[in-house]
């Protein structure tokens, strides 16, 4: 990525795209309409999305399909080289999974899944999807199905947690801790004993004192069912950070033209540069744009405003000009306004970064169609 | 409903990120100061407050008075872990020896919901010195979870102080003067998680009082069906018009989307939260925003301000 960069010449070249910023801003429609252009261009392509809104799954036909790659049926925009297919994931479900996997018998496997403990951290570690994210993405991009993957990313309240996502359950799973479990030898009632009588005995005396010791004991079988599966995490955790470091996986940040989204993406530019992970440019989406400054609605819709109007009641085309005017003189402003705030962006963007700009949809983009269209803006005009 | 949600002991607010809900909170927190509560706004372990923009000071874990009656706090989870520390061992010293060791940190860091419910406690001890505590909540996914938090400590530690502890909180959750106030925006997504939203609490909080549902940035109907109708007819000849009518139509097409998608969402929520639905009039050009989180949050006081007097 020396010279700045083409859209056509990353979905083509790219084997993971990422698409990352704050909630609300389009991530997920972005990361379909990627998809479906690398498929019109012959690629074949998964987008891996978490929890969309309804109606674009539903244009996808992606509402039943947790956890499912699916196909989707691109015949209603022509003949289609390429393949287009997609996913929602389904944290709970991909992290079972992954206890399955990860398992060496079935033994350990039921122990873990049935543990107390487990189900509420599946809700407080695992609920937050972006580790799950990862997870999955792991397990397609080295299933080598796939040309290109896009993933559409969580909204993540501190944009961090995303990034660092592949250390969450290593973290957890911390060595320090993990081997204070490994050291002592096989055998639940052993580790309690140790627990209460090792060189840290007064305190986890203490910490049952707080705690309460029924817990103290569940959470050290827990540990002593899962650091068997240590290692595996480990070795996750390496393969999906040199995963988000390879030259074929880049970050694509995404945006609205507004204060905080702004702020998110300015944000991430620096992370993301930090980190050393490929980062072509920013998509500005929802633009609004004007080309003219003060616009008289009367001399230009007047005389159609007369004629469209004669069986309406009166003053419905001198009210509705008005309103035009007034309209634009907002459109305008707001126009300004969002030049100023991309242009401040633009500061902090490399030489060898861009920036790609979107205009606004009316309505909200919930098929392919529409999706072809946010396409054109991103790869045909600003080409 | 404005009235229950200024007249609650406590208060969470939540909704989807970046919908207004530091700004709500913050104006419901101006009004009861107006109103001469002592009111205490509280953050949750953020990194970077929310809280800092509107009252140009970072909130610490102290409460600090920004404006008569009114102050605000960040509970961080080292600082609320402490106090806990301190009123369950008592011993200050035994209580560094914890905090020192780092087997013990990481263990409390991993214990599934040990953040929250101390947290959650910290909250619930302070209602003792203030009239009203409002709390602005992570995003609606977040905040569940941390809500849930008592039931699910009292599930896993079946003794000890923890246990009592989230019984004690549970209890202050299920009081009526306990609110739970969701912000939601007139875009189909956003109303789409405010439902769900809604629905999870029901499942999972039923303990809790019905959340009230706030509108922000609405955009008040304004054009007549005439108007629209002309508009309509317009539109049908786009194709054959100059740039500068075409320009001229998209801005009115704006405005049109801004109003319909505001009747849109406020039926859908209507439909699914009940009728008394609070809107904010949206402000600055179109979807812009203006001013800064002080302007925002002084807009919605004044607004506030208006429907409470009005209603007297």
């Amino acid at each position: 990525m020396q010279s700045n960069v083409q859209m056509k010449e990353l979905i083509q070249n790219q084997k993971l795209l990422i698409c990352v910023g704050a909630g609300g801003v389009g991530k997920t429609s972005l990361s379909a309409t990627i998809g479906l252009q690398a498929a019109l261009m012959g690629r074949k392509v998964l987008v891996l999305t978490i929890d969309p809104a309804k109606r674009l799954a539903n244009s996808l036909g992606l509402k039943q399909f947790g956890n499912t790659e699916t196909q989707i049926d691109l015949s209603q925009i022509g003949d289609v080289k390429g393949e287009l297919w997609a996913m929602m994931l389904d944290g709970k479900k991909t992290f079972n999974d992954l206890i399955d996997k990860l398992s060496k018998d079935e033994q350990t496997k039921r122990s873990i899944l049935n543990n107390n403990i487990y189900q509420s951290i599946t809700e407080t570690i695992v609920g937050n999807q972006e580790y799950m994210a990862t997870e999955k993405l792991y397990d397609v991009v080295s299933s080598g199905r796939y040309d290109l993957i896009v993933l559409d990313t969580p909204p993540v309240k501190n944009a961090l947690d995303f990034l660092d996502s592949p250390g969450r359950m290593a973290r957890f799973v911390d060595k320090r801790v993990m081997k204070w479990f490994l050291t002592s030898k096989k055998g639940e009632k052993r580790i309690i004993r140790r627990l209460l009588a090792g060189s840290s005995a007064v305190l986890f005396k203490l910490l049952g004192y707080v705690f309460g010791q029924d817990f103290l004991e569940d959470i050290a079988i827990f540990f002593s069912n899962f650091r068997d599966l240590y290692e595996g995490f480990q070795e996750r955790h390496s393969a999906v950070e040199a995963l988000f470091r390879d030259k074929k996986t880049c970050f694509m940040i995404v945006c609205a033209p507004h204060k905080p989204a702004l702020e998110v993406a300015e944000f991430f530019l620096k992370e993301l540069k930090k980190r050393k992970m490929r980062n072509p440019g920013v998509i500005v989406n929802q633009r609004h744009f004007a080309h003219f400054k003060n616009l008289n609605a009367k001399a230009f819709l007047q005389e159609r405003c007369d004629e469209l109007s004669q069986d309406l009641s009166a003053h419905t085309a001198s009210m509705l000009l008005a309103r035009l005017g007034v309209s634009h003189k907002r459109l305008h402003r707001l126009a300004l306004e969002e030049d100023a705030l991309v242009l401040e962006l633009s500061k902090y963007l490399d030489k060898q970064q861009r920036l790609w700009s979107i205009q606004r949809m009316h309505g909200e983009v919930h098929d392919l169609h529409g999706l072809v269209q946010v396409g054109n803006q991103l790869f045909v005009n600003q080409e | 409903m404005l009235e229950e949600v200024l007249g609650s002991r406590l208060l969470f607010v939540s909704g989807k990120g970046g919908v207004g809900k530091t700004s709500f909170a913050a104006a419901v927190a101006k009004t009861s100061a107006h109103f001469s509560k002592r009111v205490l706004l509280v953050e949750i372990d953020n990194f970077y407050p929310s809280l800092t923009a509107v009252f140009s000071t970072a909130p610490g874990y102290q409460p600090k008075m920004v404006e008569k009656n009114l102050a605000i706090c960040n509970i961080t989870w080292e600082r609320a872990l402490e106090d806990w520390l301190l009123q369950t061992i008592k011993i200050r010293r035994v209580v560094n020896m914890i905090q020192k060791n780092k087997i013990a940190m990481l263990f409390l860091d991993a214990t599934p919901g040990a953040r929250e419910i101390v947290i959650l406690s910290k909250v619930v001890s302070l209602l003792d010195s203030w009239d009203q505590v409002i709390v602005d909540l992570p995003a609606s996914g977040h905040a569940l979870g941390v809500l849930r938090v008592p039931v699910t400590a009292k599930k896993l530690m079946r003794s000890g102080p923890i246990h009592d502890r989230a019984s004690q909180v549970l209890k202050v959750l299920s009081q009526k003067s306990t609110k739970l106030a969701i912000v939601s925006l007139p875009e189909e997504m956003v109303v789409n998680e405010t439902i769900e939203f809604m629905q999870k609490v029901a499942k999972g909080l039923p303990f809790m009082e019905k959340p009230d549902v706030v509108l922000n940035r609405a955009s008040k109907p304004s054009l007549t069906p005439d108007e629209l109708l002309l508009l309509e007819r317009l539109e049908a000849e786009e194709d054959v018009m100059g740039a500068e009518a075409r320009e001229l139509l998209q801005a009115g097409r704006w405005e049109r989307d801004l109003e319909s998608a505001t009747g849109i969402g406020l039926k859908r929520l209507k439909e699914a939260c009940g009728e008394e639905i609070f809107s904010f009039t949206r402000l600055g050009n179109l979807g812009g925003y203006k001013g800064g989180p002080n302007q925002v949050v002084q807009q919605m006081y004044t607004e506030i301000l208006r429907k409470v007097k009005n209603a007297k």
